[in-house]
């Protein structure tokens, strides 16, 4: 029904009044799933072919075919560089900002994450309505592939900054045994040490299918025993 | 009890804002936890008085948060935990319960005990987000039957009611538990006594390594890609702790990888 909604001006504008523009309506209530962001594409290339169809040129159900094809691939494509890569990104640059204590982060995030999506949202009506199926040789040229591969660098890189300066791991141990000079540097080894220890349990245990908050639990368990011995501070 | 009120309302009408962006509409992102949390920390912050706290306990809150949901992806037809309505209720409860204490520690009590309720409250937020999607089926099946009778404005009131579905429904929910929740997070506090306050504050320093480890699980996919990660951790081990050192020279690496990189993703 949303997707009608959408494209209900330009159906109007294609389709005369009558039984024509009610077949029109009907064919485009049924059920539609992608990525939102590459919606817009497929609303362009369906308008496209309701032209093409009001004109006698295609028949009906190349219409549907057509767009539940194109919704799979837009789909695939979007789901796997938006929620895959590009929005994980950002999230680490944010949170990088955020615990450095940055009070703009959240402006910082959504700037910055929407800039694509916007890009493609509105882009992506005109790119479909001109070029109709040929649009996802279009979207081949964007290289997404590569893209998400200097994301996941990129993002990978963004980590190796934080895991050793942002989780929170003192030991008294040190202060006790080690001299001064030393101690900035001994600070930083133990928790970096430690945070890598830390992340890579809680990796094996993602990996082993632990649920996430089962894993937060266990840890939060295993630290008020560390902190009660005296381990942890 | 009447700024107690006054806070659920605001709350509540964030929350539902802001439960509009995470799968019925805009889709700006509003609605993740590192946005959605700041954001009800400044207007709570704002109506009582206290800026500044209000918006350092959203952005904590919002990054820890950010990163336990980091995983959860709306692919296809998978509806994830409620991540905005559980930051918002996180930040709420948090703030109302703890920001009249004058020690620092309670008051990071507050919002650790807050944050471990919002997990919670995730869950309960997909189930009701569950049912907000049964109603709109229904109420697209009414649109269908209306248009066949020749209505032709009924795409837009339904597509309208089912925005007013999940708003409602969010502002309902965030209403009641901000109403319900905040005074039993105080005498739980109270409760407790000085060293399991600092336990507390111990667990939230922790709590990002969880999400770290998710990340780097889903974007480490070689062997190449792992010694990459191996290897920048230990340089950013000696290096000191520098936001404008490290975000440059991490980007940079990671394109230079990719640049020497074979094959695609």
């Amino acid at each position: 029904m949303g997707f009608l909604y959408a494209i209900q001006p330009g159906l109007d504008q294609i389709h005369p009044d009558g039984p024509l523009r009610e077949a029109a309506y009907s064919r485009h209530l049924e059920y539609f799933n992608t990525n939102p962001y590459f919606s817009p594409i497929v609303m362009g290339v369906i308008l496209q072919l309701e032209e093409r169809f009001s004109r006698g040129e295609i028949a009906e159900d190349i219409i549907h075919d057509t767009k539940e094809g194109l919704m799979t691939a837009c789909a695939a494509v979007g789901d796997g560089f938006f929620w895959g890569a590009w929005r994980p990104f950002v999230a680490v640059v944010a949170l990088a900002l955020a615990f450095g204590n940055y009070l703009v982060t959240p402006i910082v995030f959504l700037v910055l994450y929407n800039i694509p999506p916007l890009y493609f949202r509105f882009r992506g009506v005109f790119w479909g309505y001109r070029l109709g199926t040929d649009v996802i040789r279009l979207l081949r040229r964007f290289q997404i592939q590569r893209a998400r591969l200097a994301l996941r660098y990129a993002t990978i890189a963004m980590l190796c900054y934080l895991i050793p300066n942002h989780v929170n791991l003192h030991t008294p141990v040190l202060i006790a045994n080690l001299p001064m000079e030393w101690f900035y540097i001994g600070e930083k080894l133990i928790q970096g040490l430690g945070a890598s220890v830390l992340v890579g349990l809680a990796a094996v245990g993602y990996r082993a299918k632990i649920d996430v908050l089962m894993i937060s639990f266990l840890l939060m368990l295993s630290a008020l025993v560390l902190y009660h011995w005296g381990i942890l501070i | 009890m009447n700024s107690l009120l006054t806070s659920a309302f605001i709350v509540a009408l964030i929350g539902g804002v802001v439960d509009l962006d995470s799968t019925a509409t805009w889709q700006f992102m509003i609605s993740q936890p590192i946005v959605a949390a700041p954001l009800t920390g400044l207007f709570l912050g704002l109506s009582a008085g206290d800026l500044g706290a209000g918006l350092k306990l959203g952005l904590i809150v919002g990054a820890i948060l950010q990163l336990v949901w980091i995983e959860q992806l709306p692919l296809g037809m998978n509806v994830p935990p409620d991540a905005a309505l559980s930051s918002v209720l996180s930040v709420a409860l948090g703030f109302l319960a703890g920001h009249q204490y004058a020690t620092y520690v309670e008051r990071e009590v507050c919002s650790t005990i807050a944050l471990l309720l919002s997990v919670a409250l995730g869950l309960l937020g997909r189930s009701l987000d569950m049912f907000v999607r049964r109603i709109n089926t229904s109420i697209s099946q009414w649109a269908e039957l209306r248009l066949e009778e020749g209505k032709t404005w009924a795409p837009a009131y339904g597509h309208a009611a089912g925005g007013v579905c999940t708003f409602t429904k969010a502002f309902l929910f965030c209403f009641l538990v901000v109403l319900i929740g905040v005074e039993p997070l105080r005498y739980f506090t109270e409760s407790l006594n000085f060293v399991q306050n600092t336990g507390f504050i111990v667990i939230q320093g922790l709590l990002p390594a969880v999400g770290f480890a998710v990340l780097a699980s889903m974007c480490i996919q070689s062997r190449r890609e792992f010694r990459f990660f191996l290897g920048g951790i230990a340089i950013f081990t000696v290096l000191p702790a520098s936001i404008w050192l490290g975000l440059p020279l991490a980007l940079v690496t990671g394109w230079v990888f990719t640049r020497s990189a074979n094959g695609a993703a």
